[in-house]
């Protein structure tokens, strides 16, 4: 079964699900301000022209918080919560992302990498995924 | 750049509004209509006396306020319709107040009016944000926020349920509040309530609401003629700014997070008025969800950063305290329709600076603030004073 995102040109689906997906980001190719999503005028120095590259998938927690009600747009909601987090990616972006886990697994300053979650089948039968974080393997709460 | 207008000759003629709450069976048009002749006779005019209006509504179908404009007739004034989120009240008002100062109109009104009631299927509040972040909650974006604090500045759950309880406890004695509660409520109780984003419980969160308000303003000398012994409420100052960049920035989702819009925003406001926060007697601000009203407590001036929490444990922000906030409930309990909302502010402020809050009146009350943010990244600080003769 094919894997789409829920919106195009966010983040990059690798055809082997074993690979870690890509966050799209763009470079402003004057001071280096990098950004998440792209976007084609720098918002530091406002020159037009940037290039496109693709994020680190570990960041750190900046904040998080843990949600008591089924995720949006999720079909079988067989989890009863969903953690969200800002995570900073070492290049500068900030991300506001959902958090794959139970609520004791995260902390502020703790290391994550990026996921995916299949959200339901559009029409075609495709898997509709969006990115998530998760802890990092070797990483944890404490 | 300067962006805080000073305002001279502008005065409050009138103000109206419906209790908001859950109005499924009720027109939008209609609440309007309700809200608009409560300002017409407040104020002692009729739409004759109208040179221009301002309609904001957040709700997404074009020209719906002019249609709730023909309810109190067609006289051929100029309608323009606006829109920034949550701060589309104070902006609404913000052009009236505009348009009198600037000579081009005499008298000069906001009316706004939603229905969330007509939202929900629709895509509800997020309608428009990109899907990439819908499936987050609201709620989660502003507990973010509240998290980061508790783990910098060792708040707790107590300082935001105090506050919580606070407003619940001022709406209950506000009849045009949505939340009225029996009873008086405890920071215990909203630290009971069910958990909706780690902090904030469901009665840290505003309700869903539909509702209308509705001011006038016009030249002073025009309001003193048709309500001679009543106190005049001038409009002092107005500043709208939206975020600068730093680096951080959340590009997708609304920016919650620690932000320095508020504090440029009331800074030029306070400039524009020629006045600090000291002058400033009651306050009104975002509290959608309750974290946000501590923050603004130290942004809009009112004490030092960090020192927020303060206030909360001395109870200066509630009855008899330095400054209120808040009086009518706030969004968490006057409710929070999205258009309306900050002419509901204005709404409670007029009555304040007049004398006429009755049971939640602040002493002495001379100057207001009113403040909003729209969808995280608009913000609006707004002054009222009085002049009693």
């Amino acid at each position: 079964m094919a894997r789409v995102p829920i919106e195009e040109g966010f983040f990059r689906i690798p055809d082997d699900p074993a690979e870690q997906p890509r966050l799209l980001g763009s470079r402003c190719v004057a001071c280096g301000e990098v950004f998440f999503p792209r976007r084609l005028v720098c918002a530091k120095c406002l020159h037009e022209g940037t290039e496109d590259t693709e994020l680190s998938p570990h960041g750190t927690i900046h904040t998080w918080t843990y949600c008591h009600v089924p995720l949006f747009g999720k079909k079988d909601a067989d989890v009863a919560g969903y953690g969200v987090a800002q995570v900073d990616l070492p290049e500068g972006p900030r991300v506001q992302s959902i958090l794959s886990g139970g609520r004791d697994e995260f902390a502020i300053g703790m290391t994550v990498e990026i996921d995916l979650e299949t959200l339901g089948q559009n029409a075609q039968g495709d898997e509709v995924v969006i990115y998530r974080f998760r802890p990092a393997s070797g990483g944890s709460a404490a | 750049m300067k962006h805080g207008l000073r305002f001279e000759n502008v005065a409050v003629a009138g103000v109206g509004m419906v209790r908001f709450g859950m109005f499924k069976d009720t027109p939008s048009a209609h609440l309007a209509r309700e809200a608009g002749l409560l300002a017409l006779h407040d104020a002692g005019l009729t739409l004759a006396d109208v040179d221009e209006a301002f309609v904001g509504y957040i709700q997404p179908a074009s020209m719906l306020g002019i249609k709730a404009m023909k309810e109190f007739g067609l006289t051929g004034l100029p309608v323009t319709h606006i829109e920034n989120a949550s701060a589309t009240g104070l902006v609404a008002f913000r052009e009236a107040a505009w348009a009198v100062s600037s000579g081009r109109a005499d008298v000069a009104m906001a009316l706004c009016f939603d229905k969330f009631t007509d939202m929900v299927g629709g895509g509800g509040r997020g309608a428009g944000r990109d899907q990439i972040d819908a499936p987050i909650l609201p709620a989660a974006y502003f507990a973010l926020w509240a998290q980061r604090r508790m783990h910098e500045r060792g708040t707790t759950p107590e300082h935001f349920a105090t506050i919580a309880a606070k407003n619940w406890n001022y709406g209950a004695k506000c009849p045009t509040a949505h939340r009225q509660s029996d009873h008086v409520v405890t920071a215990q109780e909203v630290l009971s309530a069910r958990m909706v984003a780690e902090p904030l419980t469901t009665m840290m969160c505003c309700p869903p609401d539909d509702g209308a308000a509705c001011i006038i303003v016009a030249r002073e000398d025009f309001v003193r003629s048709r309500q001679p012994g009543r106190p005049l409420v001038r409009v002092l100052a107005s500043a709208l700014m939206s975020e600068t960049y730093s680096p951080g920035h959340t590009f997708v989702g609304p920016v919650v997070g620690p932000s320095t819009m508020t504090r440029d925003t009331a800074l030029e406001c306070y400039e524009a008025a020629g006045i600090g926060p000291e002058d400033v007697s009651v306050a009104y601000c975002h509290d959608a969800f309750v974290n946000e009203e501590l923050e603004y407590y130290e942004l809009l001036g009112f004490c030092p950063e960090g020192d927020g929490e303060k206030l909360v444990v001395e109870g200066e922000t509630g009855p008899g305290g330095r400054i209120p906030f808040n009086t009518d409930g706030g969004l968490l309990a006057r409710g929070h329709p999205g258009g309306p909302t900050g002419v509901a502010m204005l709404h409670e402020a007029v009555l304040q600076l007049r004398g006429e809050a009755e049971g939640r009146q602040v002493e002495d009350a001379r100057v207001a603030l009113m403040h909003l943010v729209g969808g995280g990244s608009i913000a609006t600080v707004n002054l009222l004073g009085v002049e009693r003769s």
